[in-house]
């Protein structure tokens, strides 16, 4: 943040060397495929402010793989599509549905936040509430301790919960609440967990430090609590290599959020491999299971923006090994199941065997449904704006659809996300990082793609320049993960490049003709 | 006449909120004003998650810039961030209006924030020059998360808007001032269409209703940035002392019409919010005394269709019925009236605010009312939730927030108010004024008989 501060809090003047006016691109002559390559650097084509032009680049070349200029603050005064560390912490630790999520802080932090994110729940429905200790004036001046005390006291005896996560916002950071102290006391009066989570909003300009920080509430206060002596959870697949074995593999699927029931699509695929899963972290997961986490054998990452430090630091406390996998994308999610596979091969042999035969019949499945898709689809560009490591894996998801990402950015990408994207994209694509909406708007005016993937900040401005929009974010309601999800999203897709209403929207359809 | 309790939410927790914050109230206002956009001098997620909130229920972009405020500010004060936030956006955007929104750590770091607003205009006219600095306005909106709610956040918001941009009054503009509150592009679309039958026209404070639904027609001309139409223009709000008076439709924008009364004499009349006959009877008696201008007989034919569809609907489906109220204070208000006079029971009234105008008014309706009436004020829905297991009505009326609630209750939800994110079209229509009363008795009709009647399948069940 240091060195970022004397570049980019400053207010700059607007630089722009384009000479020529912009051409824009009538809908229905949207280029296909290749014949858009995009080569100018974006400074030439937007203009922005100057210490933004750094964060856009365009692969040039196959070797190309010098991202943008990445992870600082944003400049004061844009639109940022970013979020709070708060709001990082929130989404990780949102999805545990036996939990109460107490906001310490003003009604806000909370009225905004509660039941925001898709995560789905195949029971318990106690974290879609939201409570708060609604913090006022009074408790700005006098402290807030006593009244989070009272709140956690109250909030046990009203839900008997399985754990209380408190959160700190930005006033608790100011007024200097000792969180700590008071989940300790609570904790000894209530023998109910209560984990405080010291997300105060400002602490950093990435709400990826929020992951971390939810990670770390879960890792000092929950997980090695636990003390079942076997996984409670049992999955609903074969049980054929358990059986053999007095207990059979076990793994936990990190960084998983279950959003429109996403993990209801992987877990079926590692249970017919027969692989146990001991928990979900944190979709449609419970308290008790994350907290007898540390007893599998391994861990799976999907979301690796918010959970490899998780996994990494399993890693170390517990010796649990971690994989990389992606469930977004034929490809990629039987490369997962693959590697989850030799993982566990020693110990499992015919285990691969088992992976390969689900990966065939699948991806059979699969082709064949998307056909239709494909079809329509092929040729067709696409603009990717979303956080994490979507950005990324739906290139190639988007590959197999016969499209071409043209553009592909996120709010919050580190050097080592962009360098995986400049890794996956082709030549010619464009790559921005923290793109506020002035510059999203410009984007996508000037290249006009048959479609943007983002979230629902975006989805309004894109139609208002009368391109289709994809949901990938909390609000999506539909599965996009593994195999199955993989039809869904190609539905999906189909579904907002194809709409007839696009038809209307093209400029030169301002009037009645 | 009939019972009145008032109970308190009694507990110091607060669960499924049904107010936020000032700040939302604030921006939402400032996103009502002509190329007007809110610059909220706080953490990212102070306006990222508004964002998403106007998002879903409006289904329209809204642009909320951020000073971005993060740990060194806290430390060292937002000074920087402000005064570099205001330069670059006004550089950007070339907006008519920066509404500068403060939040709870902006307040409580105690940051100059007028001072700071000075600094970034003197800087910004060295930079761009005299002229083109002073087209944005820059307008303090002092909104402590702390203090309050979203709705004095608005009233604050405009009160600051009136404060700051007022002129001195030069003669007469004929026009009336409308604080219409935190309401649908629909209502206000409404109330400007009775001024109109009624031969005025009005200066909206703020007017959110072509921001908050504007058409899909990508511009041939305008490269950037893309503002929405319409909005209130800061002419407009600089001419509102010039106004014959200002009516503010809920009680929290009485701050900003008091104001005008006080430094330039513009009448001011508070309340009620125009829902069912009388209150939006009394509405257009107000009108009548601030311009002297009569009732239309448009107007009075659309009276008339109103009364028509209460004598159709009331006794046969809705007499007698008990319904629960939450939201908004100022719409609950006026629709706790509105059942009582479609001869339901305002069982349960429930908002998330606490204040004196709230409990009055239901004292009134107490009387107005068929059976008891339970007013929970400073409540949140879980209390209400409680309350309603033990004493069941037959219809809630309230926004998204209780779908779940009345899911696991079985009790049908009537959607009204904000936010409203899994129905479509509900920002559009009106619930205020005749037609929109009209609108409201036909939407809690037919989920009445959804409900209660389906079942006959009568074809004579007119």
């Amino acid at each position: 943040m240091k060195n970022s501060s004397k570049k980019f809090n400053g207010s700059e003047s607007l630089k722009s060397t384009a000479k020529e006016p912009l051409k824009e691109l009538k809908s229905s002559e949207s280029p296909q495929n290749d014949d858009l390559i995009i080569t100018e650097v974006p400074d030439s084509i937007i203009k922005t402010l100057e210490s933004r032009i750094d964060h856009m680049c365009v692969k040039k070349d196959e070797g190309d793989e010098r991202g943008p200029s990445c992870n600082m603050a944003s400049v004061p005064g844009a639109v940022t599509q970013r979020s709070c560390v708060y709001g990082g912490a929130r989404v990780v630790l949102m999805p545990i549905t036996d939990a109460i999520h107490l906001v310490h802080g003003p009604i806000g932090c909370a009225s905004c936040t509660w039941d925001i994110r898709g995560s789905r729940s195949s029971g318990e429905e106690l974290y879609k509430k939201g409570f708060s200790t609604n913090l006022q004036e009074k408790d700005i001046v006098f402290g807030g301790e006593k009244k989070l005390f009272d709140t956690i006291i109250e909030l046990n005896g009203i839900y008997n919960p399985a754990a209380i996560f408190v959160y700190s916002t930005c006033v608790v950071g100011l007024i200097g609440d000792d969180l700590k102290s008071v989940a300790r006391e609570a904790e000894e009066i209530t023998k109910c967990r209560i984990i405080p989570v010291q997300s105060e909003g400002f602490r950093s300009f990435n709400k990826s430090l929020g992951h971390q920080l939810a990670c770390d509430a879960m890792l000092d206060h929950l997980i090695g609590t636990g003390e079942l002596e076997k996984p409670e959870k049992l999955g609903l697949g074969q049980k054929s290599l358990a059986s053999t074995q007095e207990k059979g593999p076990t793994l936990n699927i990190v960084g998983e959020f279950n959003v429109a029931g996403d993990l209801w699509a992987i877990q079926p695929l590692i249970e017919k491999m027969g692989i146990t899963v001991q928990s979900a972290i944190t979709g449609d997961s419970c308290v008790e299971e994350i907290a007898n986490a540390h007893r599998a054998d391994l861990n799976i990452v999907q979301c690796q923006k918010s959970s490899n430090y998780l996994a990494r630091q399993m890693e170390e406390k517990y010796g649990i090994p971690h994989l990389k996998v992606n469930f977004f994308g034929i490809e990629d999610t039987g490369k997962s199941l693959l590697s989850i596979a030799d993982f566990f091969q020693d110990q499992y042999p015919e285990i691969r065997e088992i992976a390969e035969k689900i990966i065939e019949t699948e991806i059979k499945k699969v082709r064949s449904e998307i056909s239709h898709y494909k079809t329509r689809l092929t040729g067709k560009r696409v603009a990717v704006y979303v956080g994490g490591n979507k950005a990324w894996s739906l290139i190639s998801a988007f590959e197999e659809l016969g499209m071409k990402v043209i553009m592909t950015g996120t709010q919050n990408g580190l050097p080592e996300d962009y360098h995986r994207i400049m890794e996956t994209v082709s030549e010619g694509t464009l790559v921005v990082d923290d793109a506020n909406s002035m510059e999203l708007a410009k984007l996508l005016k000037k290249y006009h793609p048959d479609l943007i993937v983002s979230g629902a900040k975006e989805k309004y401005m894109a139609h208002k320049l009368g391109i289709p929009f994809c949901d990938f974010n909390h609000d999506r309601i539909s599965s996009f993960a593994s195999f199955n999800g993989f039809i869904n999203f190609a539905k999906e897709v189909d579904r907002a490049v194809s709409s007839p209403v696009w038809k209307l929207t093209s400029k030169y359809y301002q009037g009645i003709v | 006449m009939s019972d009145v309790n008032i109970v308190e939410r009694g507990r110091t927790l607060v669960v499924n909120p049904l107010i936020t914050c000032q700040p939302l109230g604030a921006m939402f206002a400032t996103l009502g004003i002509h190329r007007g956009l809110p610059l909220v001098h706080g953490s990212q997620g102070c306006n990222t998650f508004v964002r998403y909130a106007f998002n879903r229920h409006f289904r329209e972009p809204a642009e909320i810039a951020v000073t971005s405020l993060h740990e060194d500010a806290a430390v060292f004060g937002g000074r920087s961030n402000l005064i570099n936030g205001i330069k670059n956006l006004s550089k950007r955007f070339r907006p008519d209006l920066i509404g500068v929104v403060t939040t709870c750590s902006s307040e409580i770091i105690g940051d100059d924030v007028e001072g700071f607003m000075k600094v970034a205009h003197k800087e910004l006219a060295e930079e761009i020059g005299e002229e083109k600095a002073n087209k944005t306005k820059l307008v303090h909106i002092s909104t402590p998360s702390f203090v309050e709610h979203h709705f004095r956040g608005y009233g604050n918001a405009v009160k600051a808007f009136v404060n700051t941009l007022t002129e001195e009054p030069t003669e007469s503009n004929d026009k009336l001032n409308i604080i219409p509150g935190m309401v649908n592009p629909g209502d206000i679309r409404e109330i400007k269409h009775i001024l109109g039958l009624m031969g005025t026209e009005a200066i909206v404070l703020s007017d959110t209703s072509d921001p908050f639904d504007s058409p899909l027609r990508p511009s041939t001309t305008e490269s950037m940035p893309f503002y929405p139409k319409g909005g209130t223009r800061v002419e407009e709000i600089a001419d509102s002392s010039n106004s014959l008076g200002t009516i503010s439709l809920p009680f929290y924008g009485d701050d900003a019409a008091n104001s005008l009364e006080k430094k330039y004499d513009v009448p001011a009349k508070i309340g009620p919010m125009p829902i069912g006959v009388q209150n939006t009877d009394e509405f257009v008696r107000n009108v009548t005394k601030l311009t002297g201008l009569e009732a239309s007989e448009e107007l009075l034919d659309e009276r008339g269709l109103l009364i028509d569809s209460m004598a159709d609907l009331c006794s046969r489906y809705l007499f007698g019925r008990k319904v629960a109220i939450y939201g908004d204070p100022a719409l609950v208000m006026g629709m706790a009236r509105f059942v009582c006079e479609i001869g339901m029971i305002p069982s349960f009234v429930c908002t998330g605010v606490e204040n004196p105008e709230f409990v009055e008014e239901m004292k009134k309706v107490g009387k107005e009312s068929e059976g008891p009436v339970e007013v929970m004020p400073g409540s949140d829905l879980r209390a209400l939730e409680v309350r309603l297991e033990e004493e069941p009505v037959d219809l809630v009326i309230g926004n998204s927030e209780g779908r779940l609630i009345t899911r696991d209750l079985d009790i049908p939800l009537v959607r009204v108010g904000f936010p409203v994110y899994d129905r479509a079209g509900y920002h559009r229509v009106p619930i205020v004024g005749y037609n929109g009363s009209v609108n409201l008795i036909d939407r809690i009709t037919n989920i009445v008989m959804e409900k209660y009647y389906d079942e006959q399948h009568w074809k004579l069940q007119q």
